[in-house]
């Protein structure tokens, strides 16, 4: 077992974790329903059904999600798989200036035609 | 067998170093494991695609009418099973480990069923998602 100096237990990664999961995954069973009862035909009917306040929010959600879940969980592989120090201290900055700027990007799609 | 003060055996005096990967027998459970985490990475590899698909599909209508030939063409079918398919799993095998972390499942002959089911599971909507594409 790995000894650390730190008092955190990382029950609170853990929590995050399947939290954003289940919420991903009725994410992704409303999206299947979505489209497979009321398939979208055009680029109008696209851009209008995220002009709807709980659409974006639903998705926001979402992302917020799928970046916390994609941080811990690569957080955990570069944990146990990179041995070196400073090249998993590298690899995890970049990777969080990745979800960082895809954060800003997501934002910016779901809201830069007026919240 | 070296014996130590605590008259425990010392295992990490000679434990071999075995990582022929092709002579390990991995338990079913375990491939399922390891692929969570596998579709997992490259399903992350994969997102800023997604974002980006997303961000053109709502700015620009050529791109959408674009998007909407290629689903009827071959090679964006099949990538689009692929990336499914990444999806499924991790969707079945995350389902496995949440049931997993209630104590759901745990004992051996279901937990090796399960496993199982997670890949009847990917392949079956697989099928149902190629067959909504024609």
């Amino acid at each position: 077992m790995r000894v650390t100096s730190s008092s955190h237990s990382g029950l609170g990664e853990w929590l995050l974790q399947r939290v954003s999961a289940i919420y991903l995954g009725l994410f992704l069973i409303f999206l299947i329903v979505r489209f497979a009862f009321w398939p979208i035909s055009d680029f109008d009917a696209w851009r209008s059904w995220f002009t709807l306040s709980w659409v974006r929010i639903l998705w926001l959600f979402a992302f917020v999600s799928l970046l916390l879940h994609a941080w811990i969980g690569m957080r955990s592989v570069f944990l146990d798989y990179i041995k070196s120090f400073q090249l998993r201290l590298v690899l995890t900055l970049v990777f969080a200036s990745g979800l960082l700027v895809s954060a800003i990007w997501v934002i910016d799609i779901l809201f830069r035609n007026g919240g | 067998m070296p014996i130590n003060n605590n008259n425990s055996v010392d295992k990490s005096a000679y434990r071999p170093v075995f990582l022929n990967l092709l002579a390990i027998r991995l338990p079913v459970g375990g491939v399922v494991s390891i692929l969570h985490r596998v579709t997992g990475v490259l399903l992350v590899l994969l997102t800023p695609f997604g974002i980006y698909l997303l961000d053109r599909s709502l700015s620009d209508a050529g791109f959408f009418v674009q998007l909407q030939t290629w689903l009827g063409q071959m090679w964006f079918q099949i990538t689009l099973l692929l990336i499914c398919g990444l999806l499924l799993q991790h969707f079945f095998s995350g389902l496995r480990h949440l049931a997993l972390d209630i104590d759901w499942g745990i004992d051996r002959q279901t937990a090796r069923i399960t496993a199982w089911l997670t890949f009847a599971g990917t392949i079956l909507l697989l099928i149902v998602t190629g067959i909504w594409l024609q």
